[in-house]
């Protein structure tokens, strides 16, 4: 026995161990509570971080990016060219794109009918990614398609498309899944000049290094352009959008959720822990006579009361083994399916749930261990030899 | 000097509203290499007896010296320490603990003391008793007798002046007491300790170097 060995050194250890092992199904059973506890921590809290990462991915780039329409005291449709002049004056080093929007109807060949939203602008590549073609710096001629329209129409880098009565080619096919847009129907990006004849730019967009940058920018955007008038009231020229808010939004959310998840799995390691406050009473209870002939013969009380503390610890160490275990492979599973990588589930955002199960199981079970050690210890040795 | 010694022992239990006195006015005194054997009729006091000797349990009044010390006001982990280092306990029904071999259930009284190995001294006293071939059994895998020899063992592992049992042979048969009665008295002689015991048993009485008769908590 290679653990008896090991703890040969720490007789209360020793004699836990010993005593763990006489009732192998009471361990068992004792332990088991504490497995669920630990899995209901673990696997909860992994959840909850697989749950975020989804949430956040699906967010993507959005979060660095500025919007603005026309405001709602604006004297024009659309943002000026003036206007935008204006922006990429206060924004400074960061890109600013004009952008017309429309919504038209491609057809394929075999008379196959999709509606797309339009976009008209230049710079293709600082908004799009291309799973396959091209994302020009200055889209002059040509057009972008998004890929999962390309493909249920058939249509292929090189085909034409007509639109407002013109033939483009396509020249990219725009990755599907970009931020919340994607979702939706297909987009079709067209040079500038297919809708300049439009007076104003429906919008623009402004894309910055991360999500604090955006925010700075949409705030210095805001004072610039929109003034609190005299009477207290704000004199909106232009609507600036940023998504800082629906980040700060879904984290609230995901740490609620998280700390409601939490609290479920330590709802059942306390349920565990009456179990395991439950068995080791009745063992002390059972094993009276015996602890008396141990205080009789000697063993301080200290000595005992460190037994039968290291004998649920050991309980709760087992249980919460296994129960970390178990919860390795649900965190496993469940991170392959939300997030495609299962190795996930090893770093610490996630694997410290694993730690937390393991010692809040540890904690709960010595903890419960204290009443029944602090009896068994006190009991008059005369009384509990008499039975 | 003696190494135990009652002076005026009064032991008075408290149930209800009832107050029973089971040991009045006892002076009690044991040798090293004497057995005394305690009698009486159930009931008489004499497990209550043993226990003041082995300062399981305190007196109601009087004085109790262990070797010449006065042990009566020591608190409960001072008496555990004169227990640890000075008292060996057999009791009627053994009380071996069924995970251990019969070598661990030896050294048990010893086992906290990382730091001196009674290893040798549990396989010595195991041979002497008759167990050296019973070294690694577990108590489920000894017989009576041989489970009260293991008892006795264990109770001399930490070299005790005093060895005290209650009904040592009251589980046994004629026979296997007899074995277990010329055991004590051997070992008696060659540790040099006193022996106190407990017995109904007639037989018991005449290994007895003296007798005390108890009855009604009086020694007569
Ligand atoms: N813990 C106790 N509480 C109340 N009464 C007790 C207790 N221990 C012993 N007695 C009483 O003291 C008397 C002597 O008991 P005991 O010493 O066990 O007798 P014996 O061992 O001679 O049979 C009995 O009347 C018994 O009921
Ligand atoms: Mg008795």
């Amino acid at each position: 026995m290679g653990i008896t060995e090991l703890l040969w050194r720490f007789p209360s250890a020793q004699m836990a161990w010993r005593n763990l092992g006489r009732n192998r199904i009471r361990t068992a059973l004792a332990s088991l509570g504490i497995v669920i506890g630990v899995i209901s921590i673990a696997s909860l809290g992994i959840t909850g971080v697989a749950i975020q990462q989804q949430a956040t991915s699906d967010l993507g780039s959005l979060t660095n990016e500025v919007t603005i329409t026309s405001g709602e005291d604006s004297t024009t449709a659309g943002v000026t060219a003036d206007q935008v002049d204006e922006v990429r004056n206060v924004a400074g080093n960061v890109d600013v794109v004009p952008q017309y929007s429309d919504a038209t109807t491609i057809s394929s060949r075999n008379g196959q009918e999709e509606n797309v939203s339009v976009i008209a602008l230049t710079q293709a590549n600082v908004l799009y990614d291309v799973s396959a073609g091209e994302s020009p710096e200055r889209l002059q001629s040509g057009v972008l398609l998004t890929d999962s329209t390309a493909n249920q129409l058939g249509i292929e880098i090189g085909d034409p498309i007509e639109y407002n009565g013109q033939m483009y080619r396509v020249r990219g096919l725009i990755e599907s899944d970009q931020g919340f847009g994607g979702g939706g129907r297909g987009q079709l990006v067209v040079p500038e000049s297919a809708l300049s004849d439009r007076d104003n730019y429906d919008s623009v967009t402004i894309v910055t290094e991360d999500g604090d940058a955006a925010t700075e920018i949409a705030a210095i955007l805001r004072d610039h352009f929109n003034e609190e008038t005299h009477n207290g009231e704000v004199d909106e020229e232009l609507s600036i959008t940023d998504y800082s808010d629906v980040q700060e939004n879904i984290n609230s959310f995901m740490n609620t959720l998280r700390l409601a998840l939490l609290g479920i799995g330590s709802i059942s390691l306390v349920v565990a822990s009456v179990a395991i406050l439950n068995v080791m009473l009745m063992s002390t209870i059972e094993r009276r006579g015996e602890i008396g002939v141990l205080r009789a013969v000697g063993i301080r009380r200290g000595e005992v009361l460190r037994m039968i503390l290291i004998e649920a610890a050991f309980l709760g160490a087992i249980g919460g083994l296994a129960g970390v275990l178990i919860s390795i492979v649900i965190g496993l599973a469940l991170f392959q399916v939300l997030a495609g990588d299962a190795v996930i589930v090893f770093e610490w955002e996630s694997a410290r749930y694993l730690v937390y199960g393991f010692l809040f199981a540890i904690g709960a079970s010595v903890v419960s261990g204290l009443y029944p050690a602090w009896k068994a210890a006190n009991d008059r040795p005369v009384e509990a030899l008499r039975g | 000097m003696s190494v135990i010694a009652l002076n005026d022992v009064v032991k008075r239990y408290q149930t209800g509203h009832e107050t029973v006195e089971a040991l009045k006015d006892v002076d009690f005194r044991a040798e090293r290499g004497e057995m005394v054997t305690i009698t009486g009729p159930s009931g008489s006091g004499k497990s209550t007896l043993l226990n003041m000797i082995g300062l399981l349990d305190t007196p109601t009044e009087g004085h109790i010296r262990l070797d010449g010390r006065d042990v009566t006001d020591f608190t409960e982990d001072e008496l555990t320490e004169e227990r640890r280092s000075e008292i060996g306990f057999v009791f009627q029904d053994f009380h071996l603990l069924p995970m251990l071999t019969a070598t661990e259930n030896v050294e048990l009284p010893t086992m906290w003391d990382t730091s001196v190995d009674r290893h040798d001294r549990a396989v010595d006293l195991l041979h002497r008793v008759g167990l050296g071939d019973r070294l690694d059994h577990r108590p489920d895998q000894l017989s009576g007798g041989q489970r009260q020899r293991v008892a006795i063992a264990r109770a001399l592992i930490n070299e005790p002046d005093i060895l005290l049992a209650d009904e040592p042979t009251g589980n046994l048969d004629q026979d296997t007491g007899r074995t277990i009665l010329e055991e004590l008295t051997r070992l008696k002689e060659d540790e040099n300790i006193a022996i106190v015991s407990v017995t109904h048993d007639e037989q018991m009485v005449g290994y007895a170097d003296r007798v005390v008769q108890l009855i009604d908590g009086e020694i007569q």
